[in-house]
């Protein structure tokens, strides 16, 4: 899950609190909320909140006994940092919630080629794999478009059934099982559903 | 779109090199339909792999698009730009003409890398999106 511009731009930390405060601007998070959906300690994640909110990146409020962090709309670099999210470490959130409405059906979602790897330049397409019934490229397309819009990249989905997808594993089709061999970004499902059991240590 | 929309986009591609202007032909605009027909036709013949489906029904859909583009006056050896003009030369939407291109991706990788493996749903929308334009295109109004 790394991203070749984000990490030459921001620590990890940093990162996660801008993905998620600059990816939902209009949303304000409390500590915990952001340490557990940062999934990163709770003494970095204060620290780095602490220098975002004195350089006016972020605002804070108390409401409650809780403190609660937002992404500053009047800081001089706030639609530029956005951007900047977006365009990065955004892409898996901006992908995810334009599939929001398909996301129960579906059985495994993931980003996967030179964004997952890391090493996507500015024309680097999104490819998405998604695995579930009933699927359209057109459909799937349209559902797309906005993200691709707000990405200002383009979003390339593969569909498969579930049935079409484990036959292709099964038979060790050669597109597949090279996907299957990179780094993924998981929006729904997880590396071990793709393994044999006992296999998990192969996976990168 | 209207007429005059059509015109200015497809000038434009034409000012940047990307078209080339060329009197349509009424001629070849009927052997590209033609082809285009029997090509259809032939996708729907039983016992066909989805390989040779896919490659009928992608040229069928290659033909159409092109006749279109010769309809309005231009032309391009470019199949990318071939079906990205369908939005303007048959009023498709955005959608399916990147249904088409990942098609033209996916025939590329098959020509080029092997990659043989034909994906039943987009050969599915493949066919549904060239009978439209087959549709499109058969409505377009006599060339003089």
């Amino acid at each position: 899950m790394v991203s070749l511009i984000g990490d030459t731009l921001f620590t990890k930390s940093q990162q996660r609190i801008l993905g998620l405060l600059y990816g939902k601007s209009d949303k304000s998070f409390y500590l915990n909320e952001i340490v557990r959906l940062a999934d990163m300690g709770k003494g970095a994640i204060k620290r780095e909140l602490e220098k975002m909110c004195a350089a006016e990146l972020l605002t804070v409020t108390r409401q409650g006994n809780q403190n609660h962090y937002q992404a500053n709309p009047n800081n001089p670099i706030f639609f530029e940092l956005k951007a900047i999210v977006q365009k990065t470490f955004g892409v898996s959130d901006c992908v995810k919630s334009a599939l929001e409405s398909l996301l129960p059906a579906l059985e495994m979602v993931f980003i996967y080629g030179s964004i997952a790897k890391g090493s996507e330049g500015g024309g680097s397409d999104v490819d998405v794999m998604l695995v579930g019934d009933d699927l359209s490229y057109s459909g799937v397309m349209t559902l797309l478009e906005p993200a691709e819009t707000a990405l200002g990249r383009q979003i390339n989905p593969t569909l498969y059934t579930p049935k079409a997808f484990s036959e292709r594993v099964n038979t060790n089709q050669n597109f597949i099982t090279s996907v299957i061999q990179q780094p993924k970004i998981w929006l729904k499902g997880e590396d071990s559903v793709l393994l044999p059991p006992g296999d998990e240590l192969n996976m990168s | 779109m209207t007429e005059s929309n059509t015109r200015i986009a497809l000038d434009n591609l034409v000012k940047v090199n990307k078209l080339k202007l060329e009197p349509p032909d009424q001629a070849e605009f009927n052997g590209m339909l033609k082809a285009a027909k029997n090509k259809l036709k032939d996708v729907m013949l039983d016992g066909l792999s989805t390989d040779s489906q896919f490659s009928l029904a992608y040229s069928a859909a290659h033909a159409l698009a092109l006749a279109a583009l010769r309809w309005h006056g231009y032309r391009s050896d470019n199949r990318y730009l071939v079906f990205q003009c369908l939005q303007h030369t048959l009023g498709l939407s955005t959608i399916k003409w990147r249904v088409l291109d990942k098609c033209h991706n996916a025939r590329n990788l098959a020509e080029y890398e092997g990659h043989l493996e034909i994906d039943a749903q987009l050969l599915k929308e493949l066919i549904e999106i060239t009978l439209e334009c087959q549709e499109l295109v058969a409505a377009l109004p006599g060339l003089e």
